[in-house]
């Protein structure tokens, strides 16, 4: 049951990138491979703030999406000036810079030995003390995140603001015609997208208790990615689906008897296979509306 | 004693291996205009065929070597005739043969991992014992002169054929134009076929050269990928010439910029490179 509960967990937190990744790449074409920056990012800000000054878990949340929202407003920035292949790499190369910081500013991250002992989070309210320190009060907290996260995804994108982001997807010409100023929505978008990342590390840290720069990996970025093709591009329904199979595949693998450090590689196998049969057969992904 | 004769020698075999990285990437590019991060993970196939059939079988050095060359190789065209050709035929944008090429690179490289395990491993078989040239307080080993000279004989022979063969002149129409390329009776599918298989084997070589250098992993193939393909665009996509420059630029930075720092932060350099390359000046040092 317990494992249930873990894997519940860790469901809910990749479900959150997922939804938030395919903002920018499912509904506003941007191909960018950069997620697990903006995840790392808020995620050794809750570690940090926690450990280091004992503060709150929700108020380390809060500093952490607004420090990652700023970072991502000048990746972003950068970003905008490129388009198809090149922000692609572009994307990638922050990615990696932002790993390397995680690596070498040992004064604050301690490196690669990692932020060990960080504390669950714990609710005050009018004298109420709620404490998430058992896995199931913490897999409901993960699932109160992933419906706020779930609903200002729809409400995004259903809005007209959603539109535009639809329509530069499409022809990003046609809307500049239009009056829109595009890179202004792209910007919005990544940024937000960016802070919605920062939740679901935050979570990562006080769950997992511990992290070091291992997680926050080019690989982590390219996984969200597989998660979000595989569900389906624009289809928020299809970012909990590609997290689900994703989270779950390697535990199937295990149970059918692969030892867990094959069973890892065997992962990267199955949705490496999985990426290049989507692009070959459908490429917009089981539910997605949209293809590159 | 100055640290300085050091940092040249160390650039200039990071820049002849990254050089070759970019050889194969631009030829490929240049025919197929995508950007194929499998060639990354090819490298880690020729280090891989090296090791096993020189290290764990004992075989000739040199017959290994060719093995390890033409596999990559093989594994390039196989790439291209069952997942990217079917792909161009469909006229499929650039975004999903990128993709494509991803889902690619991360079952290979997971494949070798299974196979080999992840840990680092050195082709050279006697570590440390090699032979070693000292110029002005600077070291260069045996291994890394032949590198050196290897990495320019292949660029030779690139440039040669490019521009004297009918092979290479097919090339290049392809480059310039593939449709018209086909309409004048360039059979356009084979020709980008042996354009996989020789820039996947020069990729092979570069693994190899790494592998004989300092060591393989399986996860190499994209550190090798992303700074063959940053010596590519900086260099000028699509020119040989500029891949070169490129990659050897790339090479100095890199080895001058963790003069004072820690060496962690070579790929960070490398790519704040390539992004004021794309900021300022976007086309590379050869525009086209």
């Amino acid at each position: 049951m317990d494992y249930l509960i873990h894997l519940a967990t860790l469901f809910s937190i990749y479900a959150i990138l997922g939804l938030s990744l395919n903002l920018v790449v499912g509904f506003t074409g941007l191909l960018s491979v950069t997620h697990a920056a903006f995840y790392g990012i808020g995620a050794y800000t809750t570690a940090i703030l926690l450990t280091k000054f004992g503060m709150n878990f929700f108020t380390s949340l809060i500093i952490g999406m607004i420090i990652t929202g700023v970072i991502a407003y000048l990746i972003g920035l950068v970003l905008s000036r490129f388009k198809g292949d090149y922000y692609a790499l572009v994307s990638f190369g922050f990615n990696i810079i932002v790993f390397s910081v995680f690596l070498n500013w040992q004064a604050l991250t301690r490196g690669p030995l990692g932020i060990p002992g960080i504390a669950k989070p714990s609710l005050l309210s009018a004298g109420w003390r709620i404490d998430f320190n058992t896995n199931i009060l913490f897999l409901a907290l993960a699932i109160v995140f992933l419906l706020l996260s779930w609903s200002l995804s729809s409400s995004i994108t259903s809005s007209s603001f959603g539109r535009v982001l639809k329509a530069i997807r499409e022809d990003e010409k046609a809307i500049q015609v239009f009056g829109y100023y595009t890179p202004g929505y792209k910007l919005t978008i990544f940024v937000m997208a960016a802070m919605m990342a920062a939740v679901a590390g935050s979570l990562f840290a006080s769950y997992i208790s511990f992290i070091d720069p291992s997680t926050f990996t080019l690989n982590e970025s390219i996984f969200i990615l597989a998660i979000i093709i595989l569900g389906g591009m624009a289809s928020h329904r299809g970012s909990i689906v590609g997290a689900l199979f994703l989270i779950l595949l390697p535990e199937i693998l295990r149970f059918v008897g692969f030892p867990s450090d094959i069973a890892a590689q065997m992962r990267q196998v199955v949705y490496g296979l999985i990426l290049v049969l989507l692009m070959l057969y459908r490429p917009q992904g089981l539910f997605g509306e949209f293809r590159f | 004693m100055s640290i300085l004769p050091q940092l040249v020698i160390n650039s200039i075999i990071a820049g002849s291996i990254y050089t070759l990285v970019a050889l194969g990437f631009n030829l490929i590019y240049g025919a197929t205009k995508f950007f194929n991060l499998a060639h990354g993970v090819l490298a880690v196939v020729g280090g891989y065929t090296v090791f096993f059939f020189f290290k764990e079988w004992g075989w000739n050095l040199y017959l290994a070597v060719l093995l390890g060359v033409i596999l990559a190789g093989f594994i390039g065209y196989l790439l291209d005739k069952f997942i990217y050709f079917p792909l161009r035929r469909r006229g499929a944008s650039g975004m999903v043969l990128l993709v494509a090429s991803l889902g690619a690179f991360t079952a290979i490289q997971a494949i070798i991992a299974i196979l080999f395990t992840s840990q680092f491993q050195t082709l050279a078989q006697n570590v440390g014992g090699q032979t070693i040239y000292e110029i002005t307080n600077a070291v260069i080993t045996q291994t890394q002169v032949i590198i050196l000279v290897l990495g320019l004989a292949i660029l030779a022979a690139l440039a040669w054929v490019l521009k004297y063969t009918l092979f290479g002149k097919a090339v290049k129409a392809i480059s310039d134009d593939e449709e018209v390329a086909r309409i004048v009776g360039i059979n356009t599918d084979k020709i980008i076929g042996w354009v996989f298989f020789i820039g996947s084997a020069i990729a092979g070589l570069a693994g190899i050269m790494v592998g004989f250098d300092t060591g393989i992993e399986p996860v190499m193939g994209m550190a090798l990928l992303l700074k063959g393909v940053i010596g590519a665009i900086i260099g000028g996509v699509g020119s040989l010439i500029g891949g070169v420059l490129g990659s050897f630029l790339l090479g100095f930075v890199e080895n001058f910029g963790i003069w004072k720092i820690s060496g962690e932060w070579k790929d960070a350099i490398a790519f704040l490179l390539l992004i004021i390359f794309l900021l300022f000046r976007p086309k590379g040092i050869i525009q086209k």
